[in-house]
């Protein structure tokens, strides 16, 4: 031990409760980035500098001053946290850096923003309304992010695709991509792992097929003989992904989930220079409960499925779940909203993927017109078929009618129901 | 003291004792002893197999005599002690006659056990790996069809969390504590271990009607021990110093600085008996817990004697029925109740032998205990 220097590198005195005895500990973590409040201010110009997507750094929108990345891939890597209890009890950190919290007085949507943003509508519901409060410290700090890979302009190429996209909506509605009021946004999402152990038990009903005789005659007839099984069940769950937020559409959240977590970096302020971000709004112990309920959902389809047939009844099973751990990272989106008459309508993008969900207004004209014309052969035809019968030459053309009309009706039904869905949140 | 002055020679006992004492050592298992002087003749309390040797002016001839520093007092009751004993005592099939509580209470004798203290001061790198327990949240959870849907419990669980630690540790321990008998470990093992919380200053009175036994263990033997209990000190402190819950994997590097020993005395009771073929079994209780070790002995002869007692009388019923089955041939009916004596003498003299079986059995069951 003599030969190597003391304290080692990378060790800290800690405090020590014994005279005489000196204690070293490694350096902790958490002294790493964070809490001091970073300048994001232009070293040449003292204009405002915003995170570079192309670039991956810095870059000033006044004078073209560049400074480059930093940034610490760590991938599915990143460190997981058990369930402390002090964790769930705790209260955090704050941002790490200077910022700006909002809060819509139209939808109540939280957003933090950078302190020289000039942000004035709402990303979530376009409304004007925002109300400056102060910074809140109830938000545990997040580690890990997922950093945008497509610009701003890749981003309204996509949504004007998308927009023009379906022929149900208004043929000017291509035109408004230009009009999105599209804001690059860090969301808040909780990452879980864990096993979980089943034990099952349950009565599984198998077919049985018999020959018996009655009246002089050999006939046959089934029955269900019910057998109790019981099985084990382990599954291990990696990375589920639960939102953060509950002011977005679930829905949307949902369509563009699809987040390659083996792309998250370290947190650094500078990731979030020119961004919004949110800060959660379902805790923790809230978003564990919804993750636990899937885990636990898959767990038992799990077990059913290990019955030798899909005849069950009576099952019970016991659960135990070990090594619980999560993350809190944010994902980058793109959130927009536009409005189109008198409606706002809500758009994301995946700012990883460029996976779009959102809502689009029906031009219910063009939607009759398509149900019209899938329900009009067959309408016509039956009249012709119900004239046939009447005048006694056969039914034959009014059963075809009827034929027609009723694929005529599922078409339509399935028009309808897809109209319906594009503005669906 | 120093190392060499500890092992001091000479021809006279030193006068930090106190009070009049005898050199005395066991011929047959050597232990060493100073006695009062009116207990010179006494039989050897370690193995009680001979009268000690009064060494008259052979002091010199013993390694260590120096006084101690500690005494650490006698603390079981009358009450405990005779319990202690009776319970010893008791239990035991065919005893042999001089194994009684009264005996044995009437034969206590106090002994007083050497065993070294040295204050050493230490420097030292150390590293551990220490282990810092926290609570975590978990889930049970139950599922049955005819319920309606789940049931959630949550559990909290401990864990430990280990991070490594380094430092530097320069400190000064007080009164280790190490071997001063080759037969410590045993004696330990046996008694358990002594409680020096309660130790005292020497003072002459303390020893009083008692014997003191000698270290047959120098300091430098014991050592190696010292060494051992210093470090497990160490760590102790090392983890008190890391606010650890849990400490492994502890290594350091020490340099030791003068060393000083001195001697504590722990005590203990010793009593005796002899079993039936003469030989001698030394007791000895624990003078603070009043837990005795020692063997306990049935009488074979005792089994034996009585056996031949019920032998005989199976051997009478046997002639008996014998005569009365040859008495029956003119007397048919003294046929039959000559049948069921010659029966009964069997089975009387199958008994004979439970009580050999009975003493060799806890004889050996005692030995294989002990």
């Amino acid at each position: 031990m003599e030969a190597q220097p003391f304290p080692p590198a990378g060790f800290v005195e800690a405090e020590s409760s014994v005279d005489g005895i000196l204690v070293y500990r490694p350096v902790p973590e958490d002294t790493g980035p964070g809490e001091a409040v970073v300048d994001f201010s232009c070293p040449r110009c003292g204009g405002t500098t915003a995170y570079s997507v192309g670039g991956g750094g810095l870059r000033c929108e006044y004078c073209g001053y560049y400074e480059a990345p930093e940034r610490d891939v760590v991938g599915k890597g990143a460190r997981e946290f058990e369930f402390k209890v002090e964790t769930m009890e705790r209260a955090a950190h704050g941002w790490g850096t200077e910022r700006k919290d909002l809060t819509c007085e139209g939808c109540g949507a939280q957003i933090s923003v950078p302190p020289e943003s000039m942000t004035v509508s709402c990303p979530f519901c376009g409304s004007r309304k925002l109300i400056q409060r102060p910074g809140s410290q109830d938000a545990l700090r997040p580690r890990f992010l997922v950093p945008f890979e497509m610009t701003d302009e890749a981003c309204r190429r996509t949504i004007r695709e998308w927009l023009g996209s379906s022929w149900m909506v208004p043929g000017d509605l291509e035109r408004l991509a230009a009009a999105v009021d599209l804001t690059s946004m860090y969301l808040p999402t909780w990452t879980f792992d864990g096993a979980a152990r089943a034990r099952w038990r349950a009565q599984v009903g198998h077919t049985k097929t018999e020959r018996y005789r009655s009246g002089g005659e050999w006939k046959t007839r089934t029955r269900t003989v019910w057998r109790w099984e019981s099985g084990n069940v382990t599954r291990r769950f990696d990375d589920l992904p639960i939102p953060g937020t509950a002011r977005l559409s679930p829905v949307l959240m949902e369509r563009i989930k699809d987040f390659d977590l083996s792309g998250l970096v370290a947190y650094d302020p500078q990731f979030l220079a020119g961004s919004h971000a949110q800060a959660y709004d379902v805790p923790l112990e809230e978003a564990w409960e919804a993750a636990r309920h899937r885990m636990r959902e898959e767990t038992r389809a799990a077990c059913r499925d290990q019955a030798s047939t899909s005849k069950i009844r009576n099952f019970s099973m016991e659960l135990d779940f070990s090594d619980e751990s999560w993350r809190y990272i944010l994902v980058p989106a793109y959130v927009g909203a536009y409005r189109y008459g008198a409606e706002a309508y809500q758009v994301m993008v995946n700012g990883q993927t460029g996976e779009v969900a959102g809502q689009r207004p029906v031009d219910w004209t063009k939607v009759g017109l398509a149900i019209g014309a899938a329900l009009a052969p067959g309408v016509l035809i039956t009249l012709a078929g119900l004239v046939t019968v009447l005048l006694g030459i056969g039914g034959v053309v009014a059963g075809a009618g009827m034929v027609v009309l009723i694929v005529g009706i599922i078409i339509g039904f399935v028009i309808f129901q897809k109209a319906r869905r594009l503005d669906d949140v | 003291m120093s190392e060499r002055a500890a092992e001091r020679t000479g021809s006279t006992i030193p006068e930090g004792w106190g009070r009049p004492l005898q050199a005395a050592v066991c011929e047959h298992c050597d232990w060493q002893y100073l006695v009062g002087a009116d207990r010179a003749r006494t039989r050897c309390p370690h193995c009680s197999q001979t009268a000690l040797t009064s060494l008259e002016d052979e002091v010199g001839e013993l390694p260590i005599v120096r006084p101690p520093e500690f005494v650490v007092p006698f603390e079981v009751s009358p009450d405990g002690l005779e319990q202690g004993v009776e319970t010893f005592a008791d239990g035991i099939p065919f005893p042999p006659a001089d194994l009684n509580a009264e005996t044995l209470k009437s034969r206590l004798e106090k002994v007083y056990l050497p065993t070294w203290l040295v204050d050493v001061e230490a420097d030292a790198l150390w590293e551990a790996e220490a282990g810092f327990d926290y609570q975590v949240v978990s889930h049970e959870e139950r599922y049955d069809d005819r319920h309606g849907g789940w049931i959630t419990r949550e559990v909290e669980e401990t864990r430990t969390r280990w991070e490594p630690r380094v430092g530097r540790l320069t400190r000064m321990y007080d009164n280790v504590p190490a071997p001063a008998l080759e037969e410590d470990a045993r004696l330990r093992e046996r008694l358990g271990h002594w409680d020096d919380g309660t130790r005292e200053p020497y003072q002459p009175s303390a020893t009083a009607e008692a014997s003191i036994a000698l270290p047959d263990r120098t300091p430098e033997d014991a050592w190696s021990a010292a060494v051992l209990a210093v470090r497990q000190r160490a760590a102790g402190e090392c983890q008190r110093a890391a606010a650890a819950d849990h400490f492994r994997e502890f290594l350091w590097t020490p340099t030791y600085g003068q060393r000083n020993w001195s001697l504590l005395l722990l005590p203990v009771y010793a009593t005796a008996y002899r079993d039936d073929e003469g030989h001698a079994h030394a007791l000895l209780v624990h003078g603070q817990t009043g837990r005795i070790d020692g063997p306990r002995r049935a009488s074979l002869r005792r089994a034996r004697r009585v056996s031949m007692i019920v032998g005989l009388v199976a051997l009478v019923i046997l002639a008996l029925g014998l005569a009365m089955v040859a008495a029956g041939l003119m007397v048919p009916p003294l046929a039959a109740a000559g049948v069921a004596a010659v029966l009964v003498a069997l089975v009387v003299g199958v008994a004979a032998l439970a009580p050999m079986l009975l003493v060799w059995q806890f004889n050996r069951r005692q030995e294989a205990a002990g």
